[in-house]
């Protein structure tokens, strides 16, 4: 299996000697290629620390994170911004998207800055809209669409460009259980149908059950492991369940309990 | 705790309030240092011989009227705050706080901010007003000294008016928030503008440029039907025809798109207009030059009636081009897909399209704004320029007494007095005459005594003697005329092909007394004074003093020139003396004149202060004004430019291509109104310099107008790349993370 990112004893320290913060304190793991990862946590266990490290956007203390054999943790400031258009596709909570550009005008942005030929934009949009269902608010701007119009919106962008790696940073946390619902289904049919690598950080379980691979943090470190298999998506989600009611107890007691990887 | 609020508020929104309180504080400076030497506790040593109090009422009301144009500054400014801080209004209502109270706590906010303005200017103010001080008394010619005065009466002037428009623009404000809902207080910033060709403003425009059309055919119709003659020569056939033609092919415009409105587009009805507004400008601005050289009677008003029209003709085309061009700007990127999707330039329409709505009217009023402070300007130092060098040619001698024979029609009732009363005032007062020159001026023909007619007034003759007299009283070399010859003198506005033309049809010239020959010496440009010719005559005939014995006297002038100059207080007596000795209008139609020097300089150099100081004043307004407006519009917006730029950069946008599109973005805003406003500025210049070519070659000098033009350009560009570089900074500052 090819590994497309590789974070090797990531370490991510805020402040100074007197007033030290250990928001990650060594993470090492691996995503393979065309996996769906995600990872949860509570409020400051570090997610979205390390979200940022390996999006670019924050740089990390020690450690190395390699995508696709580059390690980005030794890229040139200025050569950042070409690396994130090129490779990386970002899903936001607050969607993120222009309200001076219609719908269409906001995935074709994601190509424009890209430098794609004008000729094969239109095509691309329209192809990419029809496969997230969203052709009938093209023209439409974004205050005129709801919430989870607007998150499949932002995902056709971050998608349309084929990334190595999508990063999604808690996709559902603005749209209420339908929208939810809607958009968990369209990302997981993408990502079965176009083969992306997705990398998910949320908080909540039902969002996370449709990841294969579940990372749990607590206070910067990987608490535990877990792996969907061959369980149904409500099985899966009852395993998440019951590693977030023991995540309260201590490492110890969810080593009791038989969870494989500790 | 609300006072508190209030003062928290204001600290936090310092950086938002920045370019308001520099801008107000410029305001408030200007308007002090101006309004100073109105005040009662202002007394510059200008000497005995000026009265301050004429030039100081006229100041007081310039900078008045001129500072009105700030309230419309407060009003944006406050417009544009309110707007930013809907969403914080909207939770403090939902917290609870009345309507009312939030309202005040807005106002306290912007209270504090022009306080703390007023108190800067005043400061300021100090220290600028050193710079009136001496622009006065350079053009008093007196030395200058600094001397640093608070004075009470402008400081209390300048504050009551600051806080009086701060407080009518605050109760606007309550009003505004008052009537605002909670729900679209919320949801202010997330919709955008409605699209320009929603927008109609320009038919407003449109429909108030066809009243003007209408206004302007009836009168081209009227013009046609009561002056019109088919000998008229071709350019003035085509000013008849042409005024009455393109009115009605503009209204015609106007009513075949009402007819056909569905099937036509707005934008070919805009453009139609535009061409005909250029047409109709450029026929009624030959109205009035058309007018002088054919002297053409076409009924009074008539030259005002057509500026009206050309001033409709270029605020029109200043509107309307402004609003094809947005449309342009929007239809450009539907219309070529290869652009719109070059680069980030998707977004950078984006940016554009959002805010043309406002911003296109907003760029029209500051277009129509700058050409005015350009004009003005350009054109202060030309008029004052032009007064200065008229006085020098007027008040040439310390009293000048002169008479006009227009409404006098029997030979016995022609002036023949010795203006005794003049050189016996002088007397009792002390006043040396150093040189003095009683002299009559005749008619070369007698029977021209009854010509009246306004462009056929007969040019009149001076004996060679008094002439001479006249000269060598300025210290100026006498001439000499062989027997039977004569010669002229002109005055300084008269044109050389006018000049020229007149002696190549006078080399003889036939006189009650025999035939004359222009002598070799044909004409001499002397400055002589301006009352030695006669009514509507440009030109003065020197004939040998035996000719003058046998012609007709019509006028009867005396100049003198004093060994010092006569105080203000003698002037004015003399003049009231005089005036009561020898009316304006006599019963048998006689006119008398005084003109002391004294009084005139006064007067004139009164007049120019305010006239240069007001239009400067006016001017330098305006473009703060302008240029505030521009910057302001970009930077307070700057908070949701943040935001989108933010999304550009976790998309993978280098700064650099931020930097490129944030330059763009301000050319677009600053570049389109300034190249609009100067090129309708040149275009009103170049129209303005023409009509008065004459008078700028006789008192201001082409090259002394283009150094002037050229500096006041270079100012101009200079303010302009100040604002444009400072917005430019702020902004990247404000969209950096």
């Amino acid at each position: 299996m090819y590994m497309i990112l590789e974070l090797e004893h990531i370490q991510k320290y805020y402040g100074n000697k007197g007033n030290l913060t250990k928001a990650i304190k060594d993470i090492s793991f691996s995503v393979e290629a065309g996996e769906f990862l995600s990872i949860m946590g509570a409020s400051g266990s570090g997610k979205t620390t390390l979200l940022n490290c390996i999006s670019t956007i924050d740089t990390v203390s020690a450690g190395h994170i390699y995508l696709d054999g580059t390690d980005i943790t030794e890229i040139k400031p200025k050569s950042l911004a070409r690396f994130r258009r090129e490779n990386l596709g970002f899903v936001f909570q607050d969607f993120n998207l222009l309200d001076t550009l219609t719908i269409s005008e906001n995935i074709a942005l994601a190509l424009t800055i890209n430098r794609m030929p004008a000729r094969m934009i239109e095509k691309a949009v329209l192809e990419m809209a029809e496969q997230l269902n969203i052709c009938d608010i093209l023209d439409k701007y974004p205050y005129q669409v709801s919430g989870g119009q607007k998150q499949r919106c932002a995902c056709t962008r971050a998608m349309i460009h084929k990334p190595k790696l999508l990063l999604a940073d808690e996709p559902t946390g603005a749209l209420d259980s339908h929208s939810a619902q809607m958009l968990l289904s369209t990302i997981q049919g993408i990502h079965r149908q176009i083969g992306t690598t997705i990398l998910m950080v949320t908080h909540d379980a039902f969002t996370a059950s449709y990841a294969e691979r579940i990372l749990f943090l607590q206070d910067g470190e990987i608490f535990m492991e877990l792996y969907k298999g061959s369980d149904s998506r409500s099985a899966f989600f009852q395993k998440i369940l019951n590693v977030l009611t023991m995540m309260g107890g201590g490492k110890s007691h969810v080593c009791e309990t038989g969870f494989s990887k500790c | 705790m609300y006072v508190k609020l209030v003062f928290r508020n204001a600290k936090r929104s310092v950086r938002d309030y920045l370019v308001y309180v520099v801008t107000m504080t410029i305001c408030v400076t200007l308007f002090y240092s101006f309004l100073s030497i109105s005040s009662r506790y202002y007394k510059p040593d200008i000497g005995s011989e000026y009265d301050f109090t004429m030039l100081s009422d006229g100041m007081k009301a310039a900078v008045c009227m001129i500072t009105l144009c700030l309230a419309f500054l407060i009003w944006f400014v406050n417009r544009y705050m309110l707007q930013r801080k809907q969403k914080e209004f909207a939770l403090q209502l939902i917290m609870g706080m009345e309507q009312k109270t939030v309202a005040g706590l807005f106002f306290a906010e912007t209270l504090i901010m022009g306080m703390i303005s007023i108190g800067l200017g005043i400061f300021f103010g100090v220290f600028c007003s050193q710079f009136i001080t001496a622009m006065l008394l350079t053009s008093y010619g007196k030395t200058y000294q600094l001397a640093w005065t608070l004075f009470p009466d402008t400081v209390l002037l300048t504050a009551v008016f600051f806080i009086l428009s701060f407080f009518a623009v605050g109760s606007l404000n309550t009003y505004m928030i008052r009537k605002t809902k909670i729900v679209a207080m919320l949801s202010a910033d997330r919709e955008n503008e409605p699209e320009l060709k929603k927008s109609r403003w320009i038919f407003a425009v449109v429909r108030i440029f066809e009243g003007f059309m209408l206004w302007r055919l009836i009168t081209g119709i009227r013009k046609v039907w009561f002056y019109y003659d088919s000998r008229f020569a071709v350019p003035v056939q085509v000013m008849f025809w042409g005024n009455l033609f393109f009115p009605a092919v503009t209204l015609g415009c106007f009513l075949l798109w009402i007819v056909r409105r569905k099937k036509r587009k707005d934008s070919s009805l805009l453009l139609g207009l535009l061409v005909c507004s250029v047409c109709n400008a450029f026929l009624a601005a030959s109205v009035p030059g058309i007018i002088h050289q054919y002297y053409l009677p076409l009924g009074s008003g008539i030259k005002n009636q057509y500026l009206v029209f050309l001033l409709a003709d270029l605020l029109f085309f200043i509107c309307d081009l402004i609003y094809l061009a947005s449309g342009q700007i929007a239809a450009w990127k539907e219309k070529s897909p290869e652009h719109k999707y070059n680069g980030e330039n998707l977004f950078f329409w984006g940016q554009i399209i959002s805010k043309l709505n406002t911003t296109s009217k907003t760029m029209t009023l500051i277009s129509i704004t700058l050409v005015l402070a350009i004009v003005m300007f350009i054109a202060a130092p030309i008029l004052t320029g032009w007064a200065s060098g008229y006085l020098d040619s007027r008040s040439m001698y310390d009293v000048q007494i002169f008479s006009r024979y227009n409404q006098v029609y029997q030979e016995e009732y022609l002036p023949q007095d010795d203006y005794l009363l003049a050189s016996d005032f002088l007397g009792e007062h002390r006043i040396e005459i150093a040189s003095d020159c009683t002299f009559y001026l005749y008619l070369p023909k007698k029977e021209e005594f009854h010509n009246r007619k306004k462009y056929e007034f007969p040019a009149v003759a001076i004996s060679l003697s008094d002439y001479n007299r006249i000269l060598t009283m300025l210290g100026k070399e006498p001439i000499f005329l062989e027997e039977n010859e004569f010669t002229t003198q002109w005055k300084s506005v008269a044109a050389k092909e006018e000049r020229d033309d007149f002696l190549r049809e006078h080399t003889h010239i036939l006189t009650d007394a025999g035939e004359l020959t222009l002598s070799e010496e044909s004409y001499y440009q002397h400055e002589i004074g301006q009352t030695v010719y006669n009514s509507y005559t440009n030109v003065l005939y020197v004939f040998p003093d035996s000719i003058c014995e046998s012609l007709l006297p019509v006028m009867r002038d005396r100049y003198i020139l004093t060994e010092r100059g006569i105080s203000y207080a003698d002037a004015c007596k003399l003049e009231r003396e005089f005036i009561k000795e020898y009316p304006e209008q006599t019963e048998n139609g006689t006119a008398y004149g005084i003109r002391l020097r004294t009084l005139q300089i006064n007067g004139t150099k009164a007049n120019n202060f305010v006239l240069q100081a007001g239009m400067i004043y006016a001017a330098v307004v305006l473009m703060v004004i302008c240029l505030t407006i521009l910057s302001l519009q970009q930077l307070l917006d700057a908070g949701q430019y943040r935001y989108r730029f933010s999304v550009l950069r976790k998309l993978g946008v280098e700064e650099q291509r931020i930097k490129r599109l944030v330059f763009r973005q301000l050319g677009v805003w600053f570049g389109l109104p300034v190249v609009v406003a100067v090129g309708a500025a040149v275009v009103v210049l170049v129209y303005f310099v023409q009509t008065i070519s004459a008078e700028i070659s006789a008192y201001i000098g082409s090259r002394a107008l283009l150094i002037q033009i050229g500096a006041t350009g270079g100012i101009l560009m200079l303010l302009l790349i100040c604002y444009f570089i400072s917005t430019w900074i702020l902004f990247q500052y404000s969209i950096s993370e």
